[in-house]
């Protein structure tokens, strides 16, 4: 599995949960009181119950259904129907690689290697109805004739992909550092420019 | 004494704006079950007599009758907000941005609303084409959000949570139930959790208290 941008560290702050998806894996990726991430398979080992429905308790998640509490490991550490019990170490949530850099999420299935720290600022992070090919293509044609709110040369944007399934891409913009509030809302609008034309070719 | 009189489906996202508002200011106010649904009592004579375009919420401040919920929201706000940051009615800026998301959140009530109903309560709609404005206005919504978080922003408008806020806070909390999922929408949902953190929250069915904000609670 390749390592895939899941979204953006400033859209997860501590003690909380989001759902992700990538290589057709299902995942809860969430961050514990202390700020460090985790990235399991998004299962409760109880009965199943997805993840990314439950909530941090201090450095733990709990699963909403039942309230079995996991730590950053992945092992349960408490079972609220039976609070004396010692859970055994075999009750495990699968864990996924997770990496931050420059401000972006990454996770992979295997210990694929990070990607090389860039000096890029993430600007948004976003869902396209379109296949990873049909974005490619409308980012060239939204930004061919640099008009606004295309991008210039010096916003040094990069567009990253994570397909999540055919036809649905998460996309994530990393810009220039630094950009003034001004050119941050212009390119934030290009994005959308970018996923209508995607969309539209998609359907057409 | 109580403020007022709601005419409430609990069901309903238009009436839970109102119980959201009076809770989180603390307005004490009687209400009046309606059965939307399956009895159609809002489109029956005694409630057309009270607000013949047969919509809920209907609120009554003695005499006085409102039949729109955002015109609801402005009158608790300016009737018991003692701060006044709630509904910045006069500032020239604020007021204006405000009125605009204000009529936003009517736009939602048309297209994630009747997604919900079409979704829930088989409402005879064309779900499709409601799904599809839905996400119109989720996306619309997003973009403002986004810029927003480039300001360092909250809410919707201003350094404060205003009526507007709530106005827009219910269907957009409720549509995952209406199959539009929040997850190419990071800023809608850190917004969605800073309004369910706010003191004098209160809940309807689909959207709960964060659990993690609980009394009590190990770990
Ligand atoms: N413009 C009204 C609309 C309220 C509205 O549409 N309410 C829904 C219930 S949440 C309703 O009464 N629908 C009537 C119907 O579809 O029969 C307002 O904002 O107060
Ligand atoms: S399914 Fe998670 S605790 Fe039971």
């Amino acid at each position: 599995m390749t390592t895939r941008p899941v979204g953006l560290t400033r859209d997860l702050p501590a003690g909380r949960v989001m759902h992700a998806q990538a290589d057709g894996k299902d995942m809860v990726v969430w961050r514990a009181t202390d700020g460090t991430i985790a990235a399991w398979d998004n299962r409760c080992p109880h009965r199943g119950m997805a993840l990314s429905h439950g909530f941090v308790r201090g450095n733990r998640l709990a699963c909403l259904y039942h309230g079995w509490h996991y730590d950053r490991s992945g092992r349960c550490g408490l079972i609220p129907a039976h609070p004396d019990l010692e859970p055994p170490a075999t009750i495990h949530a699968t864990q996924y690689g997770v990496v931050e850099t420059g401000g972006v999420i990454w996770v992979s299935a295997d210990e694929a290697p990070a990607p090389d720290d860039s000096d890029l600022a993430p600007l948004r992070s976003f869902i396209v109805e379109a296949s990873e090919d049909a974005l490619r293509d409308a980012q060239e044609a939204t930004s061919a004739d640099g008009a606004p709110p295309a991008p210039e040369a010096s916003d040094r944007v990069s567009v990253l992909c994570n397909p999540i399934e055919p036809g649905r891409t998460q996309v994530t913009v990393l810009t220039a550092p630094g950009l003034p509030l001004p050119r941050l809302r212009t390119l934030s609008r290009w994005c959308e420019a970018m996923r209508r034309q995607a969309e539209a070719k998609e359907t057409a | 004494m109580t403020a007022f009189t709601l005419y409430n489906y609990v069901l309903s996202g238009n009436c839970y704006k109102i119980r959201l508002m009076a809770g989180i200011l603390d307005v004490k106010y009687d209400t009046v079950a309606v059965d939307f649904y399956p009895g159609f009592e809002h489109r029956q004579n005694h409630m057309l007599a009270l607000n013949p375009a047969g919509t809920l919420p209907v609120m009554t401040i003695g005499e006085q009758v409102l039949t729109d919920t955002q015109a609801m929201l402005a009158w608790i706000a300016l009737n018991h907000d003692p701060s006044g940051t709630w509904y910045p009615a006069a500032d020239p800026m604020l007021g204006p941005l405000v009125q605009q998301w204000l009529a936003f959140s009517g736009r939602l009530t048309n297209s994630a609303g009747l997604a919900g109903l079409h979704s829930m309560l088989n409402w005879p709609i064309d779900g499709e084409a409601a799904r599809r404005a839905a996400i119109k206005d989720l996306r619309e919504l997003e973009l403002h959000l986004t810029d927003r978080v480039f300001e360092g922003k909250t809410w919707l408008v201003g350094d404060h949570p205003t009526i507007a806020d709530i106005a827009c806070f219910p269907y957009v909390a409720l549509s995952p139930d209406a199959g539009l999922d929040h997850d190419g929408y990071p800023a809608i949902r850190n917004w969605l959790y800073a309004v369910r953190s706010l003191p004098g929250f209160v809940t309807m069915p689909g959207i709960h208290h964060l659990h993690e904000l609980r009394e009590g609670a190990d770990g």
